[in-house]
């Protein structure tokens, strides 16, 4: 298959897990060849958000983050923000009422608490805490390093530097700088509304600071194990009470199957709900053509079999190297050969 | 049922990815607990069967993930394995310095070897500076009235050239009770003016470093302009020491500032073989160590300025410790961080 597709050189969508697992083989072909970015991320908007994928660790296994939306990055900054202005004032508040600073002191201990909750507190914070400041660790949103190594304290200084230049500092001189033009504030106000529009314009979403720093933002992974159906399938029952031959099982591929956990994950509780199990095993049994009947009570166990065997059948198929991606799969190999190509040619 | 072809029933756990997922369970829990655990209490406070048991852990799940992607088809297994890899590899590959060491390499290493780095760049940050003191003493002299072009009135604070020569002795020898009780907080006030200051000349740099020389060069002419004032009537001498106990640390800092603007403006405007993207990463390291040092220096400024410059009233020993500890500033910047592998890369790699 790779080598019909390395001649037709057709490039077509491709499955994230097929990329992932090919990547190594194209990236030893492109390292021989040509100069290409062996270790460049892609971005991949099929499945709403955007996620980062083909991010290499050192251990050569692709794995993929979720980049943050502007309302989770919007919202962890306004936290940090309520949480360092507002605890330096309720400081204040404290220090004032207990009366323990002479005035001179007390406005030393001003200035220098509100520096520190400008650049200093996010850069320690971010290197104690591998890229997530108080707000961050809240929303659950961290920094990485975009090129698959470690974040380094440089990496985390220029951001939140650039951060500083970017944003504090021209909102700041809005409203503190007293005489100035009216064209100056424009600029100004034009210069912040351009800046904090940069990362919506690149498909990293990353701020001038990311760019030169050469980070990201990403939400933190979720580790949820759902339970394995095929697994629960043959631990509840000795035996499953429906049977597939092959010619039912090599209909569909990997998107139907997928697509037929997801509808097992969630047992129908209302009417509606029984009406679309029982709509969806009508459909599967006329595609795939089963000799039997099936009762509607018996539907949701008709299901689960057929998942069960038919991942058992898919899966053994792409050991044998016939990955099939969805319900087109004949029709992919027989009319367009290679239509499921991997990589491009080496030119 | 009745199909005699059908596939044999499932033996005790039939399928094969299921039973991959079942032998694997119970290590990936158990990395996906020590994950959790390393997030809240760090790796440092986790006990030493954990900390060695974390990287092997992580190895065999991106193993796992590796195989699962060949051999499953099941969206929750992959789903998981990619998030827990995902979320252990930030923590196997978390940042390595302490703040401790990062500091301690920070001032030992990456800011000499920046500033060693960057001579183009100080030298434009220092001729900027130059350039302008020398063109606002000039122009005092052919004509008084620049003065005022110059000088923000806020600045001057009744110093102008109508002024007397005893008030403007009075300036520089001030021994009034109501200065030294705000000398601190003042001091601190001017320390967050300076930086604002710095951080926009810095910023600006981007622009191919004009505006950054530009500023720098504004800085001199208000420097010049002052001093041309004070030399006109005969305080050259105390004028120089005044401004020398802190001027020296303040002024250089706002130098530096700009030779860290200066860094950007030349990688966008010389990039040389890189793509001006690379070259301003690249640059950007010793920028951003020019700008940390230049804000270090305009907070030892601030003190010095609040501290001492009005408690210390006579002008030879107002010299002797400016520019002594002008002195401390380039040993440090020049000898410090040139030994060991000596390759003077300037900032972290």
């Amino acid at each position: 298959m790779s080598i019909n597709s390395a001649q037709t050189g057709a490039a077509q969508s491709q499955s994230p897990q097929s990329q992932a697992t090919q990547s190594q083989t194209a990236q030893a072909q492109t390292n021989t060849t040509e100069p290409a970015p062996v270790r460049g991320t892609t971005v991949n908007k099929s499945q709403g958000g955007r996620r980062l994928e083909n991010y290499l660790p050192p251990e050569g296994v692709p794995i993929a983050f979720d980049i943050s939306g502007g309302g989770a990055r919007l919202g962890a900054q306004l936290l940090d923000i309520l949480i360092t202005f507002g605890g330096v004032i309720l400081l204040l508040f404290l220090l004032l009422w207990s009366n323990l600073l002479g005035w001179s002191a007390f406005l030393i201990l001003l200035s220098l608490l509100f520096f520190f909750v400008r650049v200093p507190y996010y850069v320690l914070s971010e290197l104690v805490w591998n890229g997530r400041t108080l707000g961050k660790r809240l929303v659950k949103i961290r920094v990485i390093s975009a090129d698959g190594t470690r974040l380094t304290p440089y990496q985390i200084t220029a951001r939140n530097l650039m951060k500083e230049i970017e944003v504090f500092t021209p909102i700041a001189m809005i409203f503190s700088v007293p005489d100035k033009p009216g064209y100056a504030t424009a600029l100004l106000m034009l210069w912040v509304v351009v800046v904090l529009l940069v990362p919506f314009f690149n498909k990293r979403r990353q701020r001038l600071g990311d760019m030169i720093a050469g980070t990201l933002v990403v939400d933190q992974p979720l580790t949820l194990l759902l339970p394995d159906l095929a697994q629960t399938a043959t631990e509840t029952r000795a035996k499953p009470r429906y049977l597939f031959d092959p010619s039912h099982l090599g209909i569909y591929g990997r998107f139907e199957l997928q697509t037929l956990e997801q509808i097992l994950r969630s047992p129908p509780q209302s009417p509606e709900q029984r009406n679309n199990v029982s709509s969806v095993t009508k459909t599967i049994l006329t595609k795939i053509d089963y000799p039997e009947t099936v009762n509607p009570n018996d539907q949701w166990r008709f299901l689960t079999d057929f998942y069960t065997a038919q991942r058992e059948f898919l899966e053994s198929r792409q050991l044998f190297g016939d990955a099939r991606e969805n319900k087109f799969h004949d029709v992919a190999k027989t009319a367009k050969t290679g239509a499921d190509a991997r990589f491009t040619p080496p030119k | 049922m009745t199909d005699t072809h059908a596939t044999p029933p499932p033996v005790s756990d039939a399928i094969r990815s299921a039973r991959f997922r079942k032998e694997r369970e119970t290590s990936w829990k158990r990395l996906d607990a020590l994950v959790v655990e390393a997030e809240k209490r760090g790796v440092r406070n986790m006990s030493y069967q954990d900390t060695l048991a974390l990287p092997s852990l992580y190895r065999q799940a991106m193993n796992s993930l590796s195989v699962a992607r060949a051999i499953s088809l099941d969206q929750a297994l992959l789903a998981y394995l990619e998030a827990l890899c995902a979320r252990a590899y930030l923590v196997i590959y978390a940042p390595q310095e302490s703040v401790r060491d990062a500091l301690v390499k920070l001032f030992t290493q990456y800011i000499p070897q920046a500033v060693r780095n960057s001579a183009l760049a100080l030298a434009i940050g220092f001729l900027a500076m130059a350039l302008g003191a020398f063109t606002g003493y000039m122009l005092f002299f052919d004509d008084p009235s620049w003065f005022y072009s110059f000088v923000p009135s806020g600045l001057s604070d009744g110093r102008t050239p109508e002024a007397s020569a005893s008030y403007l002795r009075s300036t520089l020898f001030d021994d009034n009770p109501r200065a030294h009780e705000m000398l601190g907080a003042f001091a601190a006030q001017l320390f967050s003016h300076n930086t604002q200051i710095a951080i926009l000349i810095f910023a600006l740099g981007i622009f191919v470093s004009l505006p950054s020389f530009a500023l720098t060069f504004y800085n001199g002419l208000v420097l010049g302009a002052f001093f041309a004032m004070f030399a006109k009537a005969g305080l050259g001498y105390e004028l120089f020491g005044w401004l020398s106990i802190h001027g020296v640390t303040e002024l250089s800092a706002i130098c530096i500032a700009c030779a860290g603007g200066a860094q950007l403006g030349l990688a966008v405007l010389m990039p040389g073989q890189l793509t001006r993207r690379a070259a301003l990463r690249a640059r950007g390291r010793d920028a951003v160590c020019l700008v940390i040092l230049a804000a270090l220096m305009l907070i030892a400024a601030a003190f010095i300025e609040g501290f001492l410059r009005q408690t210390v009233q006579s002008t030879e020993l107002r010299l002797a410790i400016g520019w002594g500890i002008g002195l401390g500033w380039l040993a440090w910047l020049i000898l410090a961080g040139r030994s060991g592998d000596g390759s003077g890369t300037g900032g972290p790699a």
